[in-house]
């Protein structure tokens, strides 16, 4: 199985257009991502976390997964607490009186990736993405390199 | 559907990137061990004509390298601040004995 991203996204009012969905529906086709399940969560002021019903027509047992994966029983927190930052849950990512999908997606096209990172005998330090202004500069380099590429 | 949040583990995508709690990376810590020399000092920007003129400002020579107590103490603050373990600690510690 490839690697598995947890997406947590953050509605002021839920809005399902479908548009979402199309994109992921698009990206299973290409083979670059698969929807392994999707999670509507709900918290209070009072920091309590409920699961939100879909809206009819929804796959049945849609959330299942994620609640399995990301819930557990009351047990389980006190003892799993985080002491250095190495770990997280949805207590930290969603605020107060907020509503958010929570998606498990497989990233299908890491698979080969990572396993040629194993082979070769590498170990990951870094992992993380460049800020929407540092993309944008990149942007702007790599056009003066096609303009350059042209121009000679 | 009441939800009780699991601690789950980071990861990254390509494989478990080691998390190191606001600490010392690896290479922070080979930085610190290995100090280079001071850099020099940006220049003062000149105010007017006159100022430009004027004695340039006398440049601070840089520390020796051989300040070996100051690096040691500066060992033992990280360490009591919680920033270094014991053993990332006594391992810098070796390196800075001459």
């Amino acid at each position: 199985m490839g690697p598995v991203q947890v997406l947590v996204v953050g509605f002021d009012e839920p809005a399902f257009s479908g548009e979402v969905m199309a994109e992921l529906d698009r990206l299973r086709e290409a083979g670059t991502v698969r929807l392994l399940d999707l999670l509507l969560v709900e918290r209070s002021a009072d920091g309590t976390l409920e699961t939100v019903p879909f809206p009819e027509g929804a796959p049945t047992g849609m959330g299942g997964l994620a609640i399995e994966i990301l819930g557990g029983p009351d047990d389980d927190i006190t003892s799993a607490v985080s002491v250095d930052g190495s770990t997280w849950s949805l207590a930290d990512a969603i605020p107060h009186g907020s509503t958010a999908a929570v998606a498990l997606i497989e990233h299908l096209w890491a698979s080969p990736l990572r396993e040629a990172i194993q082979r070769a005998g590498g170990t990951a330090l870094e992992e993380t993405w460049l800020d929407r202004e540092d993309v944008e500069r990149l942007e702007r380099l790599i056009g003066r390199q096609d303009d350059g590429r042209q121009l000679s | 559907m009441v939800l009780v949040p699991r601690q789950l583990l980071r990861s990254g995508m390509t494989g478990n990137v080691p998390y190191y709690g606001g600490r010392f990376t690896p290479a922070q810590a080979h930085a610190a061990a290995h100090p280079t020399a001071a850099r020099p000092r940006p220049p003062v920007p000149a105010q007017g004509v006159a100022a430009a003129r004027g004695p340039l400002p006398a440049v601070e020579s840089p520390a020796p390298a051989t300040a070996r107590p100051d690096a040691k103490a500066a060992l033992r603050h990280l360490r009591e601040a919680g920033v270094l373990t014991a053993e990332e600690y006594a391992e810098l510690l070796t390196r800075t004995d001459p």
